[in-house]
């Protein structure tokens, strides 16, 4: 137990530190990201996401580290996916960085965090309600893409193919928009 | 541009990136997918659990969480440490209101808080919906190839994106 504790919290600080370096708890930054202004933010996350992916397949190859894959419910997962992008696209925060922007002093931040200690709370109050309403009945199962390409090397395979174009591409798509109306 | 670029105190995205894989690495071989929208939990579950056991022990999201001695509140709470000891060692000052906030809607504190505050409260409600948020859904599941993962990251994107559109109008086109 106070293994976890330390190894969360020295994870944890590694992790504030970086994701504030990339700009990320930057809510400056995040809009101008969503607005296609400024790439750096997604190719930064894809890139960890292609990297991460890559990595994967090395420590389950040497069997280290566990998984869990969160199951697909079509209903639950798309109307959460709609939801967040709003409430991302509003305040610029996400969980995570609500955190780390905190720890930097950053007092919208603050308020974001104990927006996201009051969501959860009603979420916890109607979960018994809308777990059976919405995520059950649409639930597909733990899906991988390794179950839709048959194997887990040309499931990760697809995966860096698809990202990496999805990075170019934003690459592309931004900086020219950021290029040709703000600079 | 280019000026602004090497000037910048930013980390640029491939070197930021690489960073970030060797820490969610590091999780997955340590503890296993990281999270942190379930750090919430584990937050709120350690404030009202003192305070309200009974209701604690009668509620779902609470029995399956873990509570402050759990992983994943010491994650998040490691990352705003993480933050402070960042934003104390960077050569940009943090701001209350982002800039370009303050230039669509002005330099009305009680508006952005009253903002942020809403924003929580809906990504916060959605990733408990969803079982996970950018980092413990769409960033872990898609390194584990999870279906949940990719389809939630395409909708999050898609929607802020449009979201941010509605939200600042111009303000972004004039900035500098």
């Amino acid at each position: 137990m106070t293994t976890q504790i330390w190894l969360g919290l020295l994870s944890g600080v590694a992790f504030g530190f970086v994701i504030q370096r990339a700009g990320a708890t930057n809510a400056n930054k995040m809009a101008r990201a969503h607005l296609m202004i400024e790439a750096d933010i997604p190719r930064f996350m894809l890139l960890a996401v292609v990297l991460s992916a890559i990595g994967l397949v090395g420590l389950q190859a040497s069997g280290v580290g566990r998984t869990l894959i969160i199951p697909t419910s079509l209903a639950a997962t798309g109307i959460s996916g709609v939801l967040f992008g709003i409430g991302w696209g509003l305040c610029g925060y996400c969980p995570g960085t609500t955190w780390a922007a905190a720890g930097e002093g950053r007092m919208d931040a603050i308020f974001a965090l104990l927006g996201g200690l009051a969501g959860t709370a009603v979420f916890a109050q109607v979960h018994e309600t809308l777990i059976p309403l919405l995520y059950a009945p649409t639930n597909i199962g733990q899906i991988t893409l390794a179950d839709w390409f048959g194997s887990r090397l040309i499931g990760a395979a697809v995966l860096v193919v698809v990202f990496a174009v999805c990075i170019w591409g934003i690459g592309v798509l931004w900086e020219r928009n950021g290029d040709a109306k703000t600079r | 541009m280019q000026k602004n670029r090497l000037l910048s105190p930013y980390w640029k995205w491939v070197p930021a990136g690489f960073a970030l894989a060797g820490v969610i690495l590091f999780v997955f071989a340590t503890f296993g997918p990281p999270a942190s929208s379930s750090g919430f939990v584990a937050t709120l579950k350690g404030a009202i659990e003192p305070l309200a056991p009974a209701y604690v022990e009668g509620k779902a999201h609470y029995r399956m969480s873990g509570g402050p001695s759990a992983w994943v509140f010491a994650f998040v709470l490691g990352m705003a440490i993480g933050g402070f000891v960042a934003g104390r060692t960077f050569s940009v000052p943090v701001r209350d209101i982002p800039e370009i906030w303050e230039k669509r809607f002005g330099s009305s504190r009680l508006k952005r808080y009253f903002a942020t505050f809403a924003g929580g409260f809906i990504i916060l409600f959605a990733s408990r919906l969803a079982g996970g948020c950018t980092l413990g859904l769409f960033i872990s599941g898609s390194t584990q190839l999870a279906v949940s993962g990719l389809y939630f990251g395409v909708l999050i994107f898609a929607f802020a994106m449009l979201t941010a559109r509605i939200v600042y109008g111009n303000a972004g086109k004039e900035e500098k």
